[in-house]
C-alpha cells in the first residue's frame, strides 16, 4: 500500500515537471503572464508532491514498514528512532528521494520569492527547476525508486543503516547541508539560463541572482565543515580532511560559487565580466552534477560512495546533456553577455577580483583533474592509482596562500584607480600587521615556511578586514554618534558589506588553524595494560579500565582513561569500539578532549583478552579555531543576505540620475525596463560596499 | 543568429574526454579488489548447519564447489537467490553448492528465508566468524567458484548475475 502511495507520488511528481517545464520556457519566449502563472502553480505541486512522497517515506521508515524495500534496506528494529528518521539520506535512492524534497522547496521557494522583482526572467528560470526536476524524478521513479515493494518473503528485521552514520550526531545535519547546498546550485543555473535565454543581464536579474548564490555557497560552507568535523570526530584518525573524491566534490562548486560571487560584485559596480560570472554559475551547477555521480556511480573508491548503481549511467547522461545544453546556449547567446570594455587597471580593486577568480578557478581545476586521476588512469591504462595528500598539499597550498593575500591586498585597493601613490600608501598600511603576526608566529616557536608565511598573510588581511568592515562605523562615530549606534546604523545600512567583511574574518582564522594543526600535530600508540600510562605532550594518559556495554544495536566496549597534567587529573576520556551486528570490524569511535590551544584525541586501537588495550594519542594544536572559523563563514554569509534598511524605498524608483546610472551599467542589450528594481546595492563582498544609489560614494 | 564558436570548441575539448574516460570508468569497480586467493588453495573448513549436519569442506575434493556467503537480511542475496536455486538443480551431481551465513543469523531467519525462496544447498553457520575472515570477505554475498583440486579460481563481489554465473560455472567444468 505505502509502496504504491509512494510510486503514485512520484509519477505525479515526474508528470508535473514533463508538462511544467515546456510551459515554462513557451511563457518564457512569448511572455505570456499566463503561461507563467501555470508554470508557477506546477512549480508549487512539484514541491507538494515531493514534500508528501518524503513524508510517506519518513511513516514507512519510523512504522519499520519492510514491504517498502528502501526501509528493509536500511530500517532495523533495533536502531534508534532518530537514527531510523535520518535514514532517509543514508543510503543511495533515499538520499535521492531527499535530494527531490530539496529541489521542490528551492523551486517553490523561487516561485513564491521571486513573483516580484525578476518577473521578466521567472518563467524561464521555473522551467529550467522543473527540467532538472524532471530528471530527479525520473531517477526516484526508475532507477532509484525507494519505494519499490520488497520481494517475497518480507523480511520481519533489516541490518539498520551504515555503521558509519549512526555512530555520531553529525550525520544528522552534515548530509542535509550538504544537499542544501548542492542542490541550491540549481536556482543560480537556472537563473543563468533565464538570462542567457532572454539575452539580458538586468538588476532584477543580478540582485536575486547574488542572493540565490549566497544561500546554496553558506550551506555548502557548512555542509563542507561539518563533513570535516564528523570524520574528525567518527573515523578515528585524527585529521579532518583527506582530499577524498568526495569531499573534493563538494568543494569544486564551492570554490567556482565563491568566484561567481566576486565576479558579480564586479559586474554590479562596474559592468564588466558578464560573460565570466555567467560561466561560472553555469560551471558550478555543473560541477554539483559532476559530484553527485562520483558520489553515486561507483567510479571512485571513497569513503562516500556507494556501490555501482543503474544511476551511474543516468547520471553521466544528464551531466552529458546539461553539458551540452550549457555549450549551445552559450555559443548562440554569448554575444549578449559582452561586457563593457574594461576601462579599469588592474592595480585597482577589480583587478584584485579578478585574480581572485582565476586563482580559485586554478584551485577548482587542480583539485578536478587530481580527483579524475584516478579514474582515467583506469579507463585508459588499466591500473589502480590513488591520488593523495601530496599532490594536493603540494598543488592547491601556494594557491590558498595567494588568495588569503588577495583578502588582504583586494579589499585595500581603490575602485578603478591609477593613481600609484594612492595604491601604495593603501598596500603599504597593513604591513606592520603582517610583521607583528610573523614576530607573534616566531615567538610561539613556529619556523615552518608554510606557517610563517600563513601568519604574515593572515595578519595583513586581518588589518584590512577590521579597517575597511569598521571605516562607515568610525566614520559615523566621528561625527559624534555614540560607538554602539554608529556600529548598528553601519551594520543597518550595508550588512552585506559587514558581512562580507565577516566572512572574510572567519576565512583567515580557518586559513591559520588549518595552518598550524596540520603542522604541528604530535602522536603516540603504545599498549596499555590498567594502571598503565602514555605519555604525550605533557599528558599522562592511565587506563583506569575497560567496560563492555550490549546496547540494543551494537555492543560498546570502551576504554576509561585519566587523564593528569603536572601530576593533577585534568579529566577522563572514553574512547570505545562498537560493534554492529552487520558489521565485520569493528568501528573505532575516538574521545576528544577540546580546548582552546589544542584538542586531545584518543583511539581505541583494541581490546586484549587481559584487558590491555592498544590506545593512540593525537594532538593537534588549533582544530576549534577550524570549526569557529567556518561557523564566522555562514554567519558572515546570513548576514550578507538581509536587505539593506534603507534599499526598501529605493526599490520602487531610483529618482537620481546616479541611481538610472549605475542601473544602466548593468544592463545588457536592448533590454526591458532597468529601473524598476534599482539594482539596490549588496554583493557578497567587502568591495561591494553598499551606500545606497544616489548617495554619494565614499572613497574606499 | 550568430553562432560563437569559443564556447563549442572549448566545450568539446573539455566535455568530450570528460564523458567519454568517465563513461569508460564504469568499466571498472574500484572498490574491487582482487583476492590474495585466486589460483590458491581455498582455506579448508568445518562448519554445522542449523539442522546439526555439518561438513568438512576438505572432503569435498574432487568436485567442483560453488562457496556462497549469504545472509537472511541481505537485500543483494535476495536478488541472486533463484539464480543459484536454478543453478543448483540443473549442475546437480556435478558441483557442490554450499552456503555459508554469518555469526549474527539465526536459524529461523535462515529457515524463514529458504522456505520463501527455495533451497539451493546446505547453509552453514560461521559461528565465530573465522571462515569469512579466512576467505576475507568484505561484504555480502561473495562467491567463491573452487576448482576440483580445491583452487579458487574466481570470485564474484555483489549478487551474481546470470552470465557472470554461467561462465563461471563453465570455467569449473
Amino acid at each position: 500500500m505505502m509502496s504504491h502511495f509512494g510510486q503514485g507520488l512520484v509519477l505525479l511528481a515526474l508528470l508535473l515537471c514533463a508538462i511544467g517545464s515546456p510551459i515554462g520556457f513557451a511563457a518564457g519566449r512569448m511572455g505570456s503572464e499566463r503561461g507563467l502563472a501555470w508554470t508557477r502553480r506546477i512549480a508549487l505541486g512539484f514541491a507538494a508532491t515531493m514534500l508528501l512522497a518524503n513524508v510517506l517515506m519518513e511513516v514507512a521508515l519510523l512504522r519499520h514498514d519492510f514491504s517498502v524495500s528502501y526501509v528493509a534496506q536500511v530500517g532495523s528494529l533495533a536502531t534508534p528512532p532518530v537514527i531510523t528518521a535520518v535514514s532517509l539520506w543514508s543510503s543511495l535512492e533515499g538520499s535521492i528521494l531527499f535530494w527531490g524534497l530539496v529541489l521542490g522547496l528551492y523551486t517553490a521557494g523561487v516561485a513564491v520569492l521571486q513573483r516580484r522583482g525578476h518577473e521578466d526572467y521567472l518563467a524561464y528560470t521555473l522551467a529550467t527547476m522543473l527540467a532538472v526536476g524532471l530528471f530527479f524524478s525520473f531517477l526516484i521513479a526508475g532507477p532509484a525508486n525507494p519505494f519499490a515493494p520488497t520481494p517475497p518473503p518480507v523480511p520481519v528485521d533489516g541490518p539498520g543503516p551504515n555503521p558509519l552514520l549512526q555512530n555520531h550526531v553529525l550525520m544528522i545535519i552534515h548530509p542535509p547541508m550538504l544537499y542544501l547546498g548542492y542542490v541550491g546550485m540549481t536556482v543560480p543555473f537556472a537563473m543563468a539560463v533565464a538570462a542567457l535565454l532572454r539575452g539580458q543581464l538586468g538588476p532584477t536579474w543580478l540582485q536575486p541572482l547574488r542572493n540565490w548564490l549566497l544561500v546554496p555557497t553558506g550551506f555548502l560552507t557548512a555542509g563542507i565543515m561539518l563533513g570535516g568535523w564528523w570524520s574528525y570526530e567518527v573515523l578515528g584518525w585524527g585529521g579532518y580532511w583527506a582530499w577524498d573524491p568526495v569531499e573534493n566534490a563538494s568543494f569544486l562548486p564551492w570554490l567556482t560559487g565563491i568566484a561567481a560571487l566576486h565576479s558579480a560584485v564586479v559586474l554590479e559596480r562596474k559592468g564588466t565580466l558578464k560573460a565570466w560570472t555567467v560561466v561560472l554559475v553555469l560551471i558550478t551547477f555543473l560541477l554539483t552534477i559532476l559530484g553527485t555521480f562520483l558520489t553515486r556511480s561507483g567510479v571512485v573508491n571513497s569513503v562516500h560512495s556507494f556501490t555501482q548503481s543503474p544511476i551511474g549511467p543516468a547520471f553521466l547522461a544528464f551531466l552529458a546533456l546539461a553539458l551540452l545544453f550549457v555549450v549551445v546556449l552559450l555559443s548562440l547567446r554569448v554575444d549578449k553577455l559582452v561586457g563593457d570594455p574594461a576601462r579599469e587597471t588592474l592595480v585597482a580593486r577589480e583587478g584584485a577580483f579578478f585574480v581572485n577568480n582565476l586563482l580559485l578557478v586554478a584551485v577548482m581545476f587542480t583539485v578536478l583533474i587530481g580527483t579524475l586521476h584516478p579514474v582515467f588512469a583506469e579507463s585508459i591504462r588499466g591500473v589502480k592509482v590513488s591520488v593523495g595528500e601530496p599532490y594536493f598539499n603540494r598543488m592547491a597550498v601556494p594557491l590558498f596562500l595567494s588568495l588569503l593575500l588577495l583578502i588582504g591586498v583586494g579589499p585595500a585597493l581603490p575602485w578603478g584607480t591609477s593613481d600609484r601613490r594612492q595604491v601604495r600608501r593603501a598596500l603599504l598600511a597593513p604591513l606592520p600587521a603582517a610583521a607583528a603576526a610573523l614576530a607573534v608566529a616566531l615567538a610561539l616557536g613556529a619556523r615552518s615556511g608554510g606557517v610563517l608565511l600563513t601568519c604574515a598573510f593572515a595578519g595583513y588581511a586581518l588589518w584590512v578586514t577590521a579597517d575597511q568592515g569598521s571605516r562607515a562605523a568610525r566614520r559615523r562615530a566621528k561625527k559624534g554618534e555614540t560607538v554602539a549606534r554608529a556600529a548598528r546604523t553601519a551594520i543597518l545600512r550595508a550588512p552585506r558589506r559587514l558581512g562580507a567583511y565577516v566572512v572574510h574574518f572567519g576565512v583567515i582564522v580557518t586559513f591559520v588553524a588549518v595552518a598550524v594543526s596540520s603542522t604541528f600535530q604530535t602522536e603516540r600508540e603504545g599498549t596499555l595494560a590498567p594502571g598503565q600510562a602514555l605519555e604525550i605532550e605533557g599528558y599522562a594518559l592511565r587506563l583506569t579500565g575497560v567496560a563492555g556495554v550490549q546496547q540494543p544495536h551494537r555492543f560498546q566496549q570502551r576504554a576509561d582513561v585519566a587523564l593528569f597534567r603536572g601530576g593533577r587529573q585534568v579529566g577522563t576520556l572514553a574512547p570505545a569500539l562498537n560493534i554492529y551486528p552487520t558489521q565485520m570490524d569493528p568501528l573505532a569511535t575516538p574521545a576528544v578532549r577540546t580546548g582552546l590551544t589544542h584538542d586531545l584525541y584518543l583511539t581505541l586501537m583494541g581490546v586484549g583478552a587481559d584487558g590491555s588495550i592498544g590506545l593512540r594519542a593525537i594532538v593537534t594544536p588549533g582544530v576549534m579555531w577550524i570549526w569557529a572559523g567556518v561557523l564566522v563563514m555562514v554567519a558572515g554569509t546570513a548576514l550578507c543576505l538581509v536587505p539593506p534598511r534603507r534599499a526598501m524605498a529605493l526599490v520602487e524608483a531610483p529618482r537620481t540620475q546616479t541611481a538610472r546610472a549605475a542601473a544602466a551599467r548593468v544592463s545588457l542589450g536592448s533590454g526591458g525596463p532597468v529601473g524598476a528594481a534599482g539594482g539596490v546595492g549588496a554583493a557578497a563582498s567587502p568591495a561591494a560596499g553598499a551606500p545606497a544609489r544616489g548617495a554619494p560614494r565614499p572613497r574606499s | 543568429m550568430a553562432i560563437h564558436r569559443t564556447p563549442l570548441v572549448v566545450g568539446a575539448i573539455v566535455g568530450i574526454p570528460l564523458i567519454v574516460f568517465l563513461a569508460l570508468g564504469f568499466r571498472h569497480d574500484p572498490n574491487v579488489i582482487e583476492s590474495p586467493l585466486l589460483g590458491k588453495p581455498a582455506p579448508s573448513f568445518v562448519l554445522r548447519d542449523f539442522d546439526g549436519g555439518a561438513v568438512d569442506f576438505a572432503s569435498l575434493r574432487g568436485q567442483p564447489v560453488v562457496l556462497n556467503f549469504w545472509a537472511s537480511w541481505c537485500q543483494p542475496c535476495v536478488a541472486e537467490h533463484p539464480l543459484l536455486v536454478e543453478a543448483a538443480r540443473r549442475y546437480a551431481g556435478e558441483v557442490h553448492f554450499i552456503g555459508v551465513v554469518p555469526t549474527e543469523d539465526t536459524a529461523d531467519a535462515v529457515e524463514r528465508f529458504t522456505r520463501h525462496l527455495g533451497k539451493w544447498g546446505p547453509a552453514y553457520h560461521d559461528a565465530d566468524g573465522k571462515v569469512s575472515i579466512a576467505y576475507g570477505v568484505f561484504k555480502l554475498p561473495e562467491t567463491y567458484f573452487v576448482a576440483s583440486d580445491g583452487t579458487i579460481v574466481h570470485k564474484v563481489a555483489g549478487p551474481l548475475d546470470r552470465r557472470t554465473l554461467e561462465q563461471s560455472l563453465e570455467a569449473l567444468l
